[in-house]
């Protein structure tokens, strides 16, 4: 298939599927706290009608990186959907888009000029804490299968068994890092009720829509990576299966539980994640 | 403030670039730029078009401050 082709057709899948994913996941929320919640589609349909929307720029904010900012995150969750379903390429460079991530929620929150903007970009540094478990985890995939590329990730798995039963520590880390993503997470410091909706308060209209199409893309490829690399290599309806269970899992958990504040969230990912670290180092050297 | 040619212009130049790579089988690095630059510049370009303005007797209520919106 010609690469340009199964690039858009895979930015496509993602964005759709990652929309009725956070659907999904919003409905989930609703039923454990026994609301009817909105349709599972109603992600989607508001990323779409924000494109529409009255859109204006408040004097305060520093354009063009205001635009500018909303464009990267698009970019880097593009560049995820290439590394991870395209070309199965490596981690380190999933690793560089999670980063990148954290550098848009700062400066999206700083370009603003609103106040709950610039709390939410403090707080966007503090939780770059959640990089770390991510990190430890790819550390541990690469000394138990010599690789950090994800095709042969998959061809490893496909002789040896999925890792998720091998280091299921790393796994445990890896879905903290999914947990911390999702919304309304424990973890979710930036978007903290208390300062509206953090970063993205400025951003409304087609630039929400904008944003909510990106989050929905990443919400794809981070689940897309985390059943790959652990999970060994799946079919379409594994993916799909393995992608609802997770999004169950976290819109139960999330509903479940009340934001930690910002010291809390930052102390209990690095102590869950370096626990899960030692424990897996010891038992690949047993 | 938003620039109509300028965002009619990129959206064509995004669109040819998207195109072009559709139909011409480019080395990987060339079509790995363009989706990455193209794709997004796209969106952005097609909503900057698309997205209503508001209408001129209420536009300086909307950009006073910054608590606009939500």
């Amino acid at each position: 298939m010609n690469l340009m082709a199964d690039i858009l057709i895979n930015v496509i899948v993602a964005f759709l599927a990652g929309s009725l994913l956070l659907g999904l996941h919003r409905k989930v929320m609703a039923r454990v706290q026994k609301r009817p919640g909105p349709p599972i589609i109603q992600h989607l349909l508001h990323s779409l009608k924000f494109f529409f929307k009255e859109t204006s720029f408040p004097k305060t904010v520093s354009m063009p990186f205001y635009i500018g900012i909303v464009f990267i995150l698009a970019a880097v969750w593009v560049v995820g959907v290439i590394v991870g379903p395209v070309a199965h390429d490596s981690l380190l460079i999933l690793f560089g888009v999670y980063a990148v991530y954290k550098i848009v929620e700062h400066n999206s929150g700083s370009s603003s000029g609103s106040p709950y903007g610039k709390a939410s970009c403090v707080r966007a540094v503090l939780s770059a804490a959640t990089e770390l478990p991510l990190f430890a985890a790819i550390v541990l995939v690469y000394l138990k299968t010599g690789s950090m590329n994800i095709g042969e990730i998959i061809s490893y798995q496909a002789f040896n068994g999925p890792l998720a039963f091998s280091i299921p520590l790393a796994a445990i880390m890896f879905f903290l890092l999914l947990l911390s993503k999702s919304p309304y997470s424990p973890f979710g410091i930036t978007k903290d009720k208390a300062l509206i909706s953090g970063f993205e308060t400025e951003h409304f209209g087609f630039l929400r829509g904008f944003i909510m199409f990106s989050e929905s893309i990443s919400w794809y490829v981070m689940l897309w990576v985390f059943l790959t690399i652990f999970f060994g290599p799946l079919n379409a309806v594994g993916y799909v299966i393995g992608m609802i269970i997770i999004t169950f899992i976290t819109g139960f958990i999330n509903s479940t539980t009340p934001i930690l504040n910002p010291n809390h969230s930052v102390m209990s990912q690095i102590t869950m994640g370096a626990v899960c670290f030692i424990g897996t180092v010891i038992m690949v050297l047993i | 403030m938003v620039n109509k040619t300028l965002c009619s212009i990129l959206l064509i130049i995004s669109t040819i670039a998207i195109l072009a790579c559709l139909v011409i089988n480019f080395e990987a690095w060339i079509v790995y730029l363009v989706a990455i630059i193209g794709i997004p510049l796209w969106v952005l370009s097609i909503g900057l078009l698309t997205m209503a303005k508001p209408r001129l007797e209420d536009e300086e209520e909307r950009v006073k401050e910054p608590f606009t919106g939500y």
